[in-house]
């Protein structure tokens, strides 16, 4: 019986690992006991992870390594894990969870149920992350909530599984500030604020809603950009305003937020096409990088996208950056499924810091290098 | 109840200087004795005041147990065993016997010469010190005395580090400082599978970091290194013989090849020599890697890896040298630093630990000037790179290790209290978890089997009684003597052994009745009386003029003072004592007319 802690040296230093020498400046790779599906900033150093297995899951707020986040005396830090901050335990699985700006408080979804688990993350003098209560959604659908929330006092919670039960919530009273008032009942792929009070909530359809809490009038619509059944959207707040919708067939088309209707260019992904869930694609826009945009969920791999120089008329797009870490790292030869990457983002301000995960449990977090920029 | 009292002395909630004593079945073990790196006082040293408050620790400890050779697992035990005074047996795996003194006397030399610190021990106590000492096998079980028992496993986290399993009677514990996930999967640590100890003791530490993959600090080492020799740099490696170098040279050796790289790497031969003695002498301990290596070529017969000579330092162009000591205090690394700190080219890469007082410490805080001998001072214009390859257990591993084991306790130290109460209520979820403070003493009961043979002729004799079957859910009372010795026998068996006759209690009991008839008559008034209450038990009117219920005999005979009163005698073996006092207590009240 051989060793089995890591590979042995020769094939360690495979092709991938060979280039990963140029193509990132940082790579982290690390393993979770369980797999998530949700990555969550609570901080610039602190991420939120949780499990979404169908009983007891444990909901971890991890710092990020510290020779990541140091910048100047990066090369006098050895310190290279991940450390659990703060730790806690949800009955059920977490399939949503978004942080409330401002405070120390988190917002989760089973997927399950339209209802919200809210959690006190903890400060210094304990590191057990405790429930605090419970919002009840309004539909009665099978499927999960989507959440979103931005800085507010007192805080808020934007959330619902459809686009007709769209709604605001104050945390601290569960008074309903605000619906959408829209009759479509087609399940939501994302609610996300674009300004301090408007927001655009996506549904699987490719259809977009963009509201304001501020006003009963109804929102604009702007239906599907393409014929496909099921889409994913991000948006990036002002100055860019861009919001991109993405098909499962991989098409993908960029508007801009004040003319949701006309669509400033379009492209087909070098993806692979095969059925989806919702729950399976991630797309986002990159927040310091004007024009680029990620995707995980269509191919084993996170692609980064340089919308910049598309144009009006359909073309080809290959990606600028590939993440193949997650299939090459993941355990080979035990015949089971193949590992799909389950989330992944940006961090809010260093310009090419990404974290993913996938279904194995692995969780990477790597700095790429523009493979433009020689 | 029974108990196994488990008290740190430091590392309780506090990370250094890891002391750990043990009270199992009237034995007391120390585990670890190290020095605490962050204190220049007496703190740095475990209390032992606790033990014992004037003298000597030898009367109050059965032995002392040491799991690896970094200083805040060791660096205490010369003091402990010379100046505070302790002359039983230490027990240490051979790798930590044979690397222990080196690294005392390097830091006693460090504190005492370029520090100038009093009291501290002397070279000769670590040399008295290390005399006390017996090594350990793995999986050798080693009989400290006639009741206690220990035994070392593989734990991976340094060469010679070792778990330890304690056992006196039926009661264990078993102590792991960082289990390496790889230990886990060694061939060798099946052992720990359901092991069940009593207690296990576990550092908590690195129980709340998730560790970065060795792959991704493999590339960060060869990234640096790569773009230093691409610029023309010199790369200098300071090493502890026994420590990453072998691993790192190997990696670079296939990198080179991988690679097409021209640049010379060299190995000092002092540390060739070294790590070849010692590669040689624990060569059991090594992982496959460096084995294969060792056994397929002489350690050192690399393509791309040559000897270094003194006068290489200033041949110009890039190269890569790996150089003793590890810390830069002295010896050929120093004297390369010296010659190459000057260029920002090149580049010095730490892969461990610095004691305080050493350059390598000095530079790892961002010193860039600094002072030598004869007051010059050094420009240090190199890049200075700090790199972490020590392999310890993570969240992750400490779980799984908890799981395999499955103690009935599981007790962490080392680690600050606020932070682990995540980790204390995950381990609660399927094991009782401690957390205890310096000074803090958990006592955990547990209940200890005995176990117990049966001679086969009791089994036998219980098995023609007749009745049911042995059922679990109704147990049978059954009779027999327990020898302490060996086995549970019948009562005849225990008699002839020990030489006794076997004695029958009989009471006897006289019961006045008023009754007018003859004799016969009242003993058949008795009998019908008897047999109409007593419905279950066998009732006898005997032709001899008694009545027997079960074993009890009843007579009956005239009052020699009252003619019309009888007196019954009752007479019963102790075996039917309830029975017995029953009856008389019933005949008391009379008879039914």
């Amino acid at each position: 019986m051989g060793e089995t802690e890591a590979v042995e040296i020769d094939d360690i230093l495979d092709d991938w690992f060979i280039e990963s020498l140029k193509s990132y400046k940082d790579l982290h790779v690390y393993q979770l006991e369980h797999p998530t599906q949700i990555i969550e900033w609570t901080s610039g150093k602190t991420v939120c992870v949780a499990g979404y297995s169908s009983g007891k899951n444990e909901i971890l707020e991890l710092r990020l390594p510290l020779k990541l986040l140091a910048d100047e005396k990066k090369s006098l830090c050895a310190e290279r894990d991940f450390k659990v901050v703060h730790g806690g335990f949800s009955e059920g699985p977490v399939c949503c969870l978004t942080h409330i700006p401002g405070t120390r408080c988190v917002v989760t979804n089973d997927g399950l149920t339209s209802d919200l688990q809210l959690w006190d993350l903890g400060a210094d003098d304990t590191d057990v992350i405790r429930k605090t209560g419970s919002l009840q959604g309004t539909s009665v659908s099978q499927a999960g909530s989507r959440i979103a929330a931005r800085l507010s006092s007192p805080p808020q919670v934007l959330h619902g599984a459809q686009s007709s039960s769209v709604q605001l919530t104050q945390l601290g009273t569960g008074q309903t500030l605000y619906r959408l008032e829209v009759d479509s009942t087609e399940p939501l792929s994302s609610l996300k604020f674009v300004s301090e009070t408007a927001f655009l909530a996506s549904c699987c359809d490719g259809t977009v809603y963009l509201a304001d809490t501020r006003t009963s009038a109804p929102p604009q619509a702007s239906p599907p950009p393409g014929e496909c059944a099921l889409w994913w959207t991000d948006a990036s707040a002002a100055p860019q305003c861009s919001v991109i919708r993405l098909s499962s067939s991989g098409q993908a088309v960029v508007s801009d937020l004040r003319n949701l209707g006309g669509a400033l260019c379009r492209a087909q992904l070098d993806v692979q096409t095969s059925p989806r869930k919702p729950e399976d694609v991630t797309v986002a826009w990159a927040p310091a990088l004007d024009g680029c945009f990620s995707v995980s969920g269509l191919s084993g791999l996170v692609q980064i996208y340089d919308s910049a120089g598309w144009r009006a008329e359909p073309q080809d797009a290959s990606p600028l950056f590939q993440h193949a870490g997650h299939s090459v790292s993941s355990q080979h030869g035990d015949g089971s499924a193949p590992v799909f990457i389950t989330t992944h983002v940006w961090h809010p301000e260093r310009p090419r810091t990404v974290l993913s995960a996938a279904s194995d449990g692995s969780i990477h977090v790597w700095d790429w290098v523009d493979p433009q920029t020689n | 109840m029974p108990e196994i009292k488990v008290t740190p002395l430091g590392a309780g909630q506090d990370v250094g200087r890891s002391c750990i004593l043990v009270s199992i079945g009237g034995k007391n073990i120390m585990l670890d004795c190290g020095m605490h790196m962050g204190y220049n006082d007496d703190r740095r040293f475990p209390d032992f005041s606790y033990i014992t408050q004037n003298g000597r620790l030898t009367d109050f400890l059965d032995c002392v147990i040491i799991s690896h050779f970094h200083l805040d697992h060791c660096g205490a035990l010369p003091y402990m065993s010379e100046m505070v005074g302790y002359d039983g047996p230490i027990y240490m795996t051979h790798p930590t016997k044979a690397i222990c003194p080196i690294l005392l006397e390097d830091f006693r030399k460090i504190t005492v010469d370029k520090k100038g610190e009093t009291n501290f021990f002397t070279s000769q106590m670590i040399k008295d010190c290390m005399k006390k000492v017996i090594p350990l096998n793995l999986h050798q079980t080693v009989q400290v005395d006639d009741e206690l028992e220990i035994k070392a496993y593989y734990a991976g986290h340094v060469l010679g580090a070792a778990m330890v399993h304690i056992k006196v009677g039926s009661e264990s514990v078993v102590y792991t400082v960082s289990v390496n996930k790889f230990a886990l999967c060694h061939s060798g640590a099946a052992w720990i599978d359901k092991c069940r100890p009593d207690i296990l003791i576990s550092e908590s530490t690195y129980a709340t970091t998730i560790r970065d993959s060795k792959r991704c600090r493999e590339r960060d080492f060869l990234k640096k290194v790569h773009e230093t020799i691409e610029r023309g740099g010199k790369v200098l490696i300071p090493v502890f013989a026994l420590g990453r170098a072998q691993e790192l040279c190997i990696l670079l050796e296939t990198f080179w090849e991988r690679m097409n790289l021209k640049a010379p790497i060299y190995f000092s031969t002092g540390l060739t020599e070294k790590a070849n003695h010692y590669y040689k002498l624990f060569i059991t301990w090594t992982n496959q890697k460096i084995r294969k290596t060792f056994v397929q070529r002489n350690m050192f017969e690399f393509k791309h890896i040559k000897a270094f000579d003194r006068s290489y330092a200033d041949n110009p162009g890039p190269m890569v040298v790996f150089a003793t000591p590890g810390m830069l205090h002295a010896g050929q690394s120093l004297q390369i630093f010296k010659k190459w700190a000057g260029n920002d080219k090149n580049m010095v890469i730490m892969p461990g630990y610095c004691v305080q007082g050493t350059i390598g410490h000095k530079i790892l805080n961002g010193q860039r000037k600094l002072e030598m001998e004869g007051r010059s001072t050094l420009d240090v214009k190199l890049q200075v790179e700090y790199m972490s390859f020590s392999a310890h257990a993570d969240a992750k591993g400490i779980m799984q290790l908890i799981r395999m084991a499955e103690p009935r306790n599981m007790l962490l130290v080392h680690g600050e209290a606020a932070k682990m109460e995540f980790l204390k209520g995950k381990i609660e979820q399927e094991f009782n978890c401690y957390m205890p403070a310096n000074g803090e003493t958990v006592a955990v009961t547990t209940n200890p089997s005995v176990p117990v043979d049966i001679s086969l002729n009791l089994l036998k004799r219980e098995m023609t009684l007749g009745g049911p079957l042995p059922d679990p859910k109704k147990p049978r009372t059954m009779h027999g003597t327990l020898i302490m010795k060996e086995n549970l026998v019948s009562s005849e068996q225990a008699l002839k052994e020990l030489g006794l006759n076997e004695h029958q209690l009989r009471f006897t009991c006289r019961v006045q009745l008023q009754d007018p008839h003859s004799d016969s008559d009242t003993l058949h008034r008795i009998y019908t009386h008897l047999k109409s209450v007593l419905k279950d038990y066998t009732i006898q009117h005997l032709p001899d003029g008694t009545v027997m219920v079960e074993s009890i005999v009843i007579k009956v005979s005239s009052s020699a003072e009252d003619a019309n009163a009888k007196v019954l005698l009752l007479s019963w073996s102790y075996q039917d004592e309830d029975l017995g006092s029953y009856l008389s207590s019933l005949l008391k009240k009379g008879l039914p007319t």
